[in-house]
């Protein structure tokens, strides 16, 4: 396929361009295969706008002139005086991003206007996944050969010396055959063998056999996660899950369950082939039932609270109760103290913990990632929260793919988008809020990630899981967005000035009065947000202004 | 009356202290005529001073012959005490609830405090009307400075000394006086420089039902225009609420009599609605549900947001007329509550000097304490009373809230911090100072305060408490700074209304941190600027040294 067929207008002069904390400016709009670019060519200013289609939720253009013009043109005498009206007629076009930005162009030109509202329709929501940008993007500082994310499960496992007595790596998913959204080597109890999780494999929805994700080293506990047992309406057994999570426990009196549905969404998912452990067959776990939302709802809870946020009633009840309906705020709390009971489980009380939802993709990987943040310091800095991410979400097999298709402004008809991701932002800058001086990246990181989690020139976030990464040749075709974000220019800008390292778990406030809208994230195109912004650059470029006086005085006092 | 008449019981032993974020204590409970006192004896614990005049209520529980004793402060702290001992538990809450309600100001701990620190600069001497008048009088003589309240017989409420449009005399300002309510006749407010443009105030037009006129109303507020410039008239009521005044002898200022002006209606609420919305928003504050709808959806029905949105839209109502070149009057019924709320805001949006620490203290005793805002009867009473509220209000901690919403979206802007906020909101429910006693400057004169009584500003204009409360991002920014009055943009300032409820410790840190980079900033800096010039001192010295 070639990009071209789609665009039939690639260059329009003329374009009045209007976005959030800007002017509006006059310049050329043009269309590529993955991006439109806007170049203001006015006199004293070069204001350019580089975005990516992929970026592009919706957009809206207005057709009022079309309308009338469509009712002349079934008079067929008429079509000389239809010619003239669309050269001089313009339409305007609102681009609804991803980012939650919203941009409108005024171009002039009826059939321009369409044409290029017919490329960004076509081109921002291509399905062919080889064909996205990351593929095509070379930056001139970096090289394909250039090392490939942060870490593996075989290093991770490596270094983690503690893990040898107890855990082994199991490469039995290397051709991703057991479990299709596992990477190809997971920490698995040393006394299950390859053939035992190939059988427990098929007791876990979509193959996802409990594997260890979180070895706390105070105590030895850990934090496993894994599917819903498929028991179905006929409570199956599986002796081999049993044994492993008996492994799991080894000695100590009990480990716990963190089921992230409600009692009754457990019970009722056997009539669909899934299930629950039972307390007969797992006698010593004890399940907790911690209901929360999940795909569809949380989508659709985004959508609400992005739509109060662009609400432009100025009434504060309105806001407020707009705010409450969309109950965003609420899965906020809900997401942070089921990680808080997780982590009080494993770290006051000194137990192990199965967690596992339906699928075991998102509010699963939700908790333990969060959980992780409370507890070790060595996932809150910047390196090790993109660690974190990388293990936990990218190689965890969350489906991005799917997940951020779209974001809140899209009118398509919902697929499995959902912004679970999202939610593990807005939680960890919660976290940031509430201990300013314990993580060691910035708000810009989330800010940053929430974006390209959406629509990206790396290759990160592509696909759905490393199966389908290695399909498509990531590694070998892309750049990789965590190496990128801790080049020496980023890492300055990512950092957090205030950090201190701190030992001690960070127990946040889940109290409702606690928690904030995350306004840096969903009010960021508003000129309020971006005075906050600007006091928060003051202070970096302080500290970075201390690292070069610190490195330039070095050779003068020798 | 003696104190100690009202107290029964001074001291208890044994006595258990629990308050929030600090650790238990147990030791003596003492109670003097003004104070409740606990120490513990022991060198490590911070012992509580609390001045009765900061309990606003009290409540007590008995477990056999255990008292306990919840004391609920003005400034929303809320500290609970165990006392062994069912009658001296009795004893202490009827001394603490008849000290905490005297209303007998010349009894107040005011006027028994002796400062423990150097007076540097007598804080009643500060921000004298008559300097005030000197600067005004450097921008121009279109104003003069009037003695017709020198005896406070025509207004009442208003300070000796008041800027009215020079060819006004002071026979006019009697008789424009006995036309406004509360004699509250129209006087300068803000002067702006750019333009010329002026804010006043005053109090309603007494018009009645059968539309009562008074030609020098008309011609004193039109004295203040350019020719051929329309002004405008800011009245902080609904136009039905400035109607239905007509019956009790108010009303507005009719478009036939001042064709002049355009009047715009504005709807600020007043007194009892905004005391009940501030009693629900601290009672949402306190819950402790876990709910995440409950919050908000009490937080709604408070309404203490919309008060802060519709008081900043106001606010930046009148200082758009004058930044657009249009001269203002704001009035709503009496002018002291409402009207001052709109003056100073609009004067923080317009004017950089009131943004400073100075300019800001300026700007309370001008716009506030000698404009006769009624902080004796506003203040008595804070969000925990259960008597029946009267003349209580939070007028003044909105006008606070406001500001902090300002300066939170324009962090860089003010030389003062939240902090000083915080302790301007304490001391105006409760002070060792007598700044915010009485109702008026005439309250004041009569008591004596200045001579009897140490001012905040005193104890705020030192060295010390100076660097507590600046800003350590300041950067005077010379310009007019317009809020967002979206309802997105504003937030619930936690620092007064979360202050208890939630531990700030990290944050405190965060902040010292961020204190400590810049003062680091500022060190390196100078020691490259006294490096550079070096430098050049030795490249002039020594040709040699030269770089070629």
């Amino acid at each position: 396929m070639e990009f071209s067929e789609y665009i039939k207008t690639a260059n329009v002069e003329d374009v009045v361009l209007r976005q959030p904390l800007h002017p509006p400016g006059r310049g050329t709009l043009c269309i590529t295969g993955h991006h439109l670019l806007f170049s203001d060519r006015e006199e004293g200013s070069c204001q350019q706008v580089l975005l990516l289609l992929r970026n592009i939720d919706a957009i809206e253009k207005s057709v009022e002139n079309l309308l009338t013009c469509s009712g002349l043109f079934s008079n067929a005498g008429l079509s000389q005086r239809l010619d003239i009206m669309l050269s001089g007629s313009s339409g305007t076009i609102t681009i609804k991003c991803k980012d939650l930005r919203v941009l409108q162009l005024d171009i002039p030109g009826m059939e321009e206007c369409l044409n290029i509202a017919r490329s960004i329709e076509t081109l921002s929501c291509l399905d062919s996944m080889s064909e996205l940008y990351p593929f095509f993007y070379r930056p001139s500082n970096a090289s394909l050969r250039d090392q490939w994310g942060l870490s593996s499960l075989e290093r991770h496992y490596s270094q983690m010396k503690e893990l040898h007595d107890r855990w082994r790596l199991s490469t039995v998913n290397r051709d991703f055959s057991v479990c299709p959204s596992y990477p190809q080597a997971v920490i698995v109890p040393k006394s299950t063998d390859d053939d035992m999780l190939e059988k427990v494999a098929k007791f876990r929805q979509g193959g996802r056999f409990p594997v260890l994700c979180y070895y706390h080293k105070k105590n030895g506990m850990v934090i496993m996660r894994s599917s819903q047992p498929l028991t179905g309406a006929n409570r199956k057994r599986c002796r081999e899950d049993e044994q492993l999570l008996q492994a799991v426990i080894d000695g100590s009196d009990k480990g716990y369950i963190i089921d992230t549905r409600s009692s009754q969404q457990a019970l009722q998912a056997r009539m669909t082939g899934g299930g629950l452990e039972s307390k007969s067959c797992y006698s010593s776990w004890k399940r907790l039932q911690r209901q929360m939302e999940r795909g569809k709802a949380l989508q659709e809870s985004l959508i609400k609270l992005v739509e109060a946020c662009e609400d432009e009633s100025n009434n504060m009840d309105r806001w407020l109760s707009k705010l409450e309906n969309s109950k965003w705020l609420s899965h906020v709390q809900t997401a942070l103290s089921t990680a808080g009971l997780l982590a009080e489980c494993v770290e006051r009380d000194g137990h192990s913990v199965l967690v596992h939802g339906s699928e075991g993709t998102d509010s699963t990987l939700l908790i333990s990632t969060l959980a992780q943040l409370i507890m070790d310091p060595s996932c809150r800095t910047l390196e090790g929260f993109l660690t974190l991410l990388e293990r936990e979400w990218v190689q965890a097999g969350h489906p991005f793919q799917q997940r951020c298709a779209h974001s809140a402004h899209s009118h398509a008809r919902l697929q499995q988008e959902s912004p679970v991701f999202l939610l593990l932002l807005d939680c960890v800058w919660q976290l940031w809020r509430q201990f300013p001086l314990a993580l060691g990246f910035s708000e810009a990181l989330l800010l940053r990630l929430a974006t390209e989690a959406y629509a990206s020139d790396y290759g990160t976030f592509l696909g759905n899981n490393q199966q389908e990464r290695c399909a498509l040749g990531v590694k070998e075709n892309t750049h990789c967005l965590f190496q990128a974000l801790l080049r020496p220019r980023e890492r300055d800008c990512y950092s957090n000035p205030l950090y201190e390292h701190t030992e001690l778990a960070i127990w946040p406030s889940v109290h409702p009065q606690s928690l904030q809208l995350w306004r840096g994230f969903f009010l960021r195109w508003t000129p309020q947000t971006h005075h906050l912004e600007e006091a928060q650059e003051e202070i970096r470029n302080m500290v970075i202004e201390w690292g070069k006086l610190a490195l330039s005085s070095c050779p003068a006092s020798t | 009356m003696e104190f100690a008449e009202l107290i029964k019981t001074p001291r208890v032993d044994g006595v258990v202290l629990h308050r929030p974020f600090m650790p238990t204590v147990e030791g003596t409970l003492c109670l003097t005529g003004h104070h409740l006192i606990l120490s513990s004896r022991q060198d490590n614990t911070e012992e509580l001073w609390l001045l009765h005049s900061n309990i606003d209520c009290i409540e007590k529980r008995f477990v056999g012959s255990l008292g306990t004793i919840i004391v609920k402060c003005k400034d929303l702290r809320v500290i609970q005490l165990d006392i062994p001992g069912m009658e001296e538990c009795l004893n202490i809450a009827n001394s603490i609830e008849a000290l905490s309600t005297l209303d007998i100001l010349s009894l107040m701990y005011p006027f028994f405090y002796r400062p423990m620190f150097e007076v540097i600069e007598d804080g009643w001497k500060s921000f004298l009307p008559l300097d005030a008048f000197k600067d005004l009088e450097t921008m121009t003589d279109e104003w003069r400075l009037s003695e017709v309240n020198k005896d406070f017989i025509v207004c009442p409420s208003y300070p000796p000394l008041v800027a009215v449009p020079k060819d006004i005399d002071d026979d006019t300002l009697r008789k424009v006086a006995s036309f406004r309510h509360g004699g509250r006749f129209p006087v300068l407010s803000y002067y702006h420089k750019k333009n010329g443009m002026v804010m006043m105030r005053s109090g309603q037009p007494l018009t009645g039902t059968n539309g009562r006129r008074c030609k020098e109303d008309e011609k004193l507020i039109n004295a203040t225009l350019r020719p051929g410039k329309r002004g405008y008239i800011i009245d902080t009521r609904t136009i039905n609420v400035a109607q239905q005044a007509k019956a009790r002898g108010g009303g507005i200022e009719s478009e036939a009599n001042y064709p002049q002006w355009r009047r715009i209606h504005k709807a600020v609420e007043r007194s009892n609605v905004l005391q009940e919305s501030l009693i629900k928003l601290v009672e949402a504050c306190n819950d402790q549900s876990h709910s995440m709808d409950r919050w908000l959806s009490k937080l709604e029905a408070s309404n203490w947001q919309t008060h802060v949105k519709e008081i900043l839209t106001t606010a930046c109502l009148a200082a758009q007329c004058i930044d657009r070149g249009a001269s203002v009057l704001v009035h709503g019924t009496e002018g002291a509550d409402s009207t001052l709320q709109v003056t100073s805001l609009a004067q923080i949006i317009l004017d950089p000097a009131c943004r400073t620490i100075r300019g800001f203290q300026s700007l309370v005793e001008r716009e506030w304490l000698q404009a006769g805002h009624p902080f004796q009867q506003r203040c008595a009473q804070s969000a925990y009373s259960n008597s029946k509220p009267r003349q209580e209000a939070p007028v003044f901690l909105l006008f606070l809230d406001c500001v902090w919403q300002i300066l939170r979206q324009f962090p860089c802007s003010f030389e003062f911090s939240e902090s000083f906020l915080v302790l301007v909101f304490e001391h105006s429910y409760a002070s060792q100072f007598g700044t915010f006693l009485g109702n008026s400057t005439a309250e004041r004169a009569k008591l004596s305060l200045p001579e009897k009584t140490v001012s905040l500003w005193s104890w705020v204009n030192r060295p010390q408490e100076l660097e507590r409360l600046t800003n350590p991002l300041y950067e005077a920014n010379s310009l007019v700074i317009w809020p967002s009055v979206a309802p997105q943009s504003l937030l619930l300032w936690e620092g007064v209304f979360l202050r208890w409820n939630r531990s700030s410790k990290c944050l405190d840190e965060a902040y010292e941190e961020m204190v400590h980079i810049i003062e680091y900033n500022k060190e390196l800096q100078n020691k490259v600027n006294s490096l550079r010039r070096q430098l050049a001192q030795l490249e002039t010295e020594d040709p040699l040294l030269q770089t070629p």
